[in-house]
């Protein structure tokens, strides 16, 4: 979508505007209301500054990590919405997955703090002055963080757990009948490659 | 009188000490847990530990199908379960480039809004309950247990529907279903003046809500809260208003907003929206039988459904705030990468603790549940 | 008048006599211990899972479990059943475990929702537990996902008669068993898992200690247990140093 379909052609053409005191910026309108930004690494926290500072994005609705592991990358994304403008730009940075370490923002987003310890957690990157990242959800675990691609969380578990048996008098019945579980819950655990889990 | 030889106990003039607050405490919500350090009765320090309702299901999503994952999503937020599945809903139609038919969106939307009236009342139970008041608590449970009736009637499950389905939603309404819907809305509108009656204007809970946990705009704003609570300090922002989905646009509601943004005020806001939403719903239902058509648009074979490689971010107002969904596909059958920003995962965590600190240890749980924090929303 | 002391109660551990035998003074009294224990049940407030979102109408005006005599309550001290709503994480089983070693007996354990019998639909997660009956005696589960309020109540009813015929006393097998619950546990928690209950003590005093209760897994707890300590807790603030990394 271009700029000019977007409804509000005006906030468009303010964004658009602003963001050009950014530099490396490619910005696309990928639907009403909705800005993507892609650009270095680096100049996210003046995007970021320029965004809170002269646009009205004071709110940080998430920061999502992606993981690219045949790109050796992790993908982050901010959103952040404008009470005032009512777009969210959402702005794409692609950082090494090797150290995984990348600057907190927590100076200009609060709520930050939560998102860049739940990534810690998940991903394990690590953000440079976030005020806290401690355990918080995995606390009693121990493995590798398990959102990396990775981890295979289904092996894990085959290993860790076994099941139960479960014959109820009515599938007997049906099975008696000829009926039944055409598919055991082993089988389709056991061969996965076949057609997909479950 | 004192006897003769009466000393008054000296204690150190310093007391202080931690305990835990939860996960198994009456005054928590749902499996979460506080650890609040005390002085007398005074809470000086507070830690949110959460996880207690972890299950991965960022994982789980990754090693499901596209189709299999609606049945995964409501369970991220346990009372108000609706929103999940639209909003995953929509992230697929926009991914997938799917134009729901506006049957559909209607009744989503009607569903949307009896989940919300459900989630309220469930939750002024709750807060009502935390002042020692427990007869709220009956009776709003049990009117909400009239709204799951008609969620059963139309999806099979009372708490859990998988209603919702990308391109739409599963079956139509039932006959004379939206009379039903109405006789339900009249009857939980007769009973708002008991409820006035029976809390709003009861002074056990007005005074233990008034001032307590107050967050000021600038506040709300800087730990990124949203929905009822950010409206309770005078903001009035609705996702449903400012950032429109389904058809939200073509339909008249007010946003309700509060100054004072204490306890009190998150529950006027929340009482306030409750009619609100009974306001949607008139509409809805009034429009409803206008609007023919499919309630599905035809999807393909969803167990080899690959969707077009991209990105999308897509919001809807929960009953507790703004509820989001990140979801990338590289173009497989599965999703690449779900990213569940659960409303409650500002307020139950930071704010929480902020808003604890300087409060009475009895207040704890009161605040919790007038932020009606959702934990699984925190742990997913 | 017979003096009470002389009437010989059957104690906790041994056979019941079986009927038609035994004093009968003794088994009436079971019998009323028995249709009393049924008839007041208090259910621990825990709400493990997402199965407890059906609770809260089983209990109140319209279903009304009350009215069966069974209520909530709030300290696992004075609560008979330990109700495990919904998939149980591995820090919650922590904490189910210390609860239910903290429940005087006899107590029983209610697995409700699918999740607790096999892991339902998150048998994938590796954050879940997936056997209850592993790690606690389980006495019944309730499945469904999740099971409607009229499950929950026929489910409870069903605990009661099973309680009064004096058929639900699962909890003994903890104790008699032991070794095998504590295995699971470790298996899940590591080797260092350790509660503050001693419950091979409790066996021995119950008179529960069966050739089960010990074995090699309570030989491993028994080499690296440390005393009780007073609980220290930390809230990991700043002003803690060093409790967060
Ligand atoms: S069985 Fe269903 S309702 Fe119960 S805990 Fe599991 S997912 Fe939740």
């Amino acid at each position: 979508m271009t700029p000019t379909d977007a409804p509000g052609h005006d906030v468009t053409t303010t964004l658009d505007f602003l963001l050009q005191e950014v530099d490396g910026l490619r910005t696309r309108w990928v639907a009403p209301r909705r800005l993507r930004v892609d650009l270095p690494a680096e100049t996210l926290p003046a995007l970021l500054e320029l965004l809170k500072g002269r646009a009205g994005y004071v709110h940080l609705s998430a920061i999502s990590c992606v993981d690219w592991p045949d790109d050796g990358q992790f993908e982050l994304v901010y959103h952040t919405w404008s009470y005032e403008l009512n777009v969210l730009v959402m702005a794409h940075i692609r950082i090494p997955r090797d150290p995984g370490v990348y600057l907190s923002i927590y100076d200009l987003y609060r709520p930050a703090a939560f998102f860049e310890r739940d990534i810690h957690e998940m991903f394990g990157l690590w953000f440079e002055g976030s005020p806290d990242m401690g355990k918080f959800i995995l606390t009693e675990w121990e493995g590798p963080p398990p959102m990396r691609k990775e981890f295979d969380g289904e092996a894990w578990v085959m290993e860790q757990f076994g099941w139960q048996e479960y014959r109820p008098e009515w599938l007997t019945e049906i099975e008696a009948k000829g009926g039944g579980i055409s598919k055991r819950p082993e089988q389709l655990r056991g061969d996965k490659g076949e057609d997909g889990t479950a | 009188m004192r006897p003769e030889n009466y000393q008054a106990v000296s204690h150190p003039p310093s007391h202080e000490y931690e305990v835990f607050f939860g996960p198994n405490h009456p005054g928590i919500e749902g499996n979460y847990a506080l650890k609040v350090r005390l002085h007398g009765d005074e809470v000086t320090a507070a830690r949110a530990d959460g996880g207690y309702l972890h299950r991965g299901f960022e994982k789980l999503m990754e090693g499901r199908l596209w189709i299999q994952n609606i049945a995964l999503v409501p369970r991220i937020c346990v009372p108000d379960p609706v929103p999940m599945e639209v909003c995953y809903s929509l992230a697929i139609e926009a991914l997938g480039g799917l134009e729901v038919p506006e049957r559909a969106q209607w009744i989503r939307v009607m569903q949307l809004e009896l989940s919300r009236i459900a989630a309220h009342l469930f939750t002024f139970g709750g807060n009502a309950a935390t002042t020692g008041m427990y007869t709220p608590m009956f009776w709003g449970i049990a009117d909400r247990d009239l709204i799951l009736d008609l969620f059963e009637e139309l999806s099979g499950g009372r708490v859990y529907h998988i209603y919702n389905i990308p391109g739409g939603v599963r079956r139509d309404l039932p006959e004379g279903y939206l009379k039903r819907v109405s006789d339900t809305l009249d009857y939980i509108e007769s009973r708002l003046p008991d409820y006035d009656n029976l809390m709003f204007t009861n002074q056990v809970f007005v005074r233990r809500a008034t001032g307590v946990g107050i967050m000021t705009q600038e506040q709300a704003l800087d730990w990124g809260v949203t929905g009822p609570n950010l409206r309770a300090t005078g903001l009035p922002f609705d996702v449903r208003r400012d950032d429109p989905y389904l058809i939200y646009d073509q339909l008249e509601f007010d946003v309700p907003v509060e100054e004072a943004g204490d306890a009190w005020a998150r529950t006027l806001v929340r009482r306030a929206e409750l009619k609100q939403s009974l306001r949607i719903l008139r509409q809805v239902v009034a429009r409803l039988p206008e609007i023919d058509g499919p309630i599905r648009a035809p999807i393909p074979n969803p167990l080899a459904w690959n969707l077009p490689l991209g990105d999308v971010y897509t919001r809807v107002e929960s009953s507790k705030g703004e509820l989001a969904y990140y979801v990338v596909s590289n173009g497989g059958d599965k999703p690449w990468r779900v990213h569940v920003r659960g409303p409650s995962a500002m307020h139950a965590v930071q704010v929480l603790e902020h808003l604890v600190t300087g409060a009475r240890i009895e207040d704890v749980a009161q605040i919790m549940f007038s932020l009606d924090a959702c934990p699984p929303e925190v742990d997913r | 008048m017979t003096d009470l002391r002389t009437i010989p109660v059957v104690a906790a551990g041994e056979e019941r006599p079986s009927g038609g035998q035994g004093n009968l003074l003794a088994r009436v009294f079971d019998e009323l211990t028995a249709f009393c224990r049924s008839r007041s049940l208090f259910m621990l407030h825990y709400c493990t899972g997402c199965g407890a979102v059906e609770l809260p109408p089983a209990m109140t005006s319209r279903f009304d479990m009350e009215r069966l005599g069974i209520q909530p309550m709030v300290t696992p001290r004075q609560a008979d059943i330990l109700l495990v709503t919904g998939y149980v994480s591995t820090k919650t089983l922590k904490r189910i475990i210390l609860t239910y070693e903290q429940m005087n007996s006899p107590k029983y354990v209610i697995g409700i929702c699918s999740c607790t019998v096999n892991g339902g639909m998150y048998w994938q997660s590796y954050a879940t537990a997936k056997k209850l009956n592993d790690y606690l005696p389980v006495d019944m589960y309730i499945a469904g996902c999740m099971p409607r309020p009229e499950a929950v109540i026929s489910g409870l009813r069903e605990l009661i008669a099973n309680i009064r015929a004096g058929r639900s006393d699962y909890w003994r097998d903890y104790y008699r068993r032991y070794d095998h619950y504590l295995g699971n546990q470790q298996r899940l928690f590591g080797e260092n898992w350790q509660t503050p209950t001693d419950v091979i003590a409790e066996a021995r005093h119950y008179g529960l200690f069966g050739p089960e209760t010990l074995g090699e897994h309570t030989a491993l707890l028994e080499q690296h247990q440390t005393p009780l300590q007073p609980f220290e807790m930390r809230l990991g603030l700043k002003q803690d140093k060093g409790s967060s990394s």
